[in-house]
């Protein structure tokens, strides 16, 4: 009998800790000084995970975007991925175009990606979670995100900035972020 | 005197549970108020239970070409409506454009979006379930999915 109270007890707490674990949010922040806007989008990552895999559009399927087709500037994404899987710490693998750079490392279990666009004077700058990282070239193949696994991967990862874009012309900022706040400011 | 006793109480109980029934899916909430002088002021307030019953009565093929689109999208749909019936509280957008605010906000089982703008103000708020059944009303309306 004692047993089984002491184990129905455990069962409560384990059910209530659970339930009490916060929702978190994808946060995205868009300010334009010059053009008087402002943009603040909060998902709860429940509801991305719910969503993405249902969406079967043409690059969208399943959870999978395919990047066949993805330019940015020629850039071979899963090729770097790979390039900086292998490369020690804190080193940078360097796409060099022109007007463009693109510099890729691996750093403190994190994939950080900075992007200056000269011609434009824009600047990017990437923060992931290696983790998340991984699952987005998780069960793909050459020409595949999985943004379903990241999605999962970031989810259970900590509170993090995931992206921070800054255009010069147009006075634009932009911030991606996830954590347990329900509101962007 | 004691017979038309019990049947003003059956009338009024049978009133209150028809109205527990119409208002158990909340109510659609619409406002539209024209800034300009003499503008519109229209305020609607209507049990969401009416929406899905009230699609029922368009004939189908007037909804052919809504089902068609509707259907397509449906599996999204449902998927973006049971997350956000599970998920907190939360201003999902909110966007400045010079003189113009819009934000999309979940509170409680409902959508409620609000723009204001130098011409107007709009407010829609529609719980989720009616959203839901109605939606599927105009997709079964080219046959059974």
């Amino acid at each position: 009998m004692r047993k089984i109270l002491v184990t129905l007890a455990a069962l409560s707490m384990s059910s209530a800790i659970l339930a009490a674990t916060p929702e978190r949010y994808l946060h995205v922040r868009v300010d334009s000084a010059n053009a008087n806007e402002r943009v603040r989008v909060n998902i709860p990552l429940s509801l991305a995970e719910k969503v993405i895999p249902a969406i079967h559009a043409r690059q969208l399927n399943n959870g999978m975007v395919q990047i066949g087709s993805f330019q940015a500037n020629d850039v071979d994404l899963p090729a770097i991925l790979n390039a900086v899987k292998s490369a020690p710490d804190g080193v940078f693998v360097t796409v060099q175009k022109p007007g463009t750079d693109v510099r890729v490392a691996k750093e403190h279990g994190q994939l950080i990606v900075h992007v200056m666009d000269r011609k434009d004077d824009t600047r990017v700058d990437v923060t992931i979670p290696w983790s998340v990282a991984e699952a987005l070239t998780s069960q793909t193949n050459a020409h595949q995100l999985n943004v379903e696994a990241a999605l999962e991967a970031l989810d259970r990862a900590g509170d993090v900035t995931l992206v921070t874009a800054r255009d010069s012309h147009s006075q634009q900022t932009v911030r991606v972020w996830v954590d347990s706040h329900n509101t962007a400011d | 005197m004691l017979l038309l006793g019990k049947i003003g109480i059956g009338a009024v109980g049978t009133l209150l549970i028809g109205a527990a029934i119409v208002s158990s899916d909340g109510f659609i909430h619409i406002k539209v108020n024209e800034k300009r002088t003499n503008g519109t002021h229209l305020s609607l307030i209507v049990p969401a239970m009416i929406a899905p019953v009230a699609v029922r009565f368009v004939p189908d093929k007037d909804l052919a070409q809504a089902s068609a689109r509707v259907r397509q999208y449906l599996p999204v749909i449902d998927a973006a409506i049971s997350g956000l019936r599970d998920c907190p509280d939360v201003t999902l957008v909110d966007v400045t454009d010079g003189e113009s605010h819009v934000t999309v906000v979940k509170a409680g089982d409902s959508i409620v979006v609000d723009a204001n703008d130098p011409q107007e103000t709009v407010h829609v708020a529609v719980p989720l379930g009616a959203a839901q059944s109605t939606i599927d009303e105009i997709a079964a309306a080219n046959g059974p999915i």
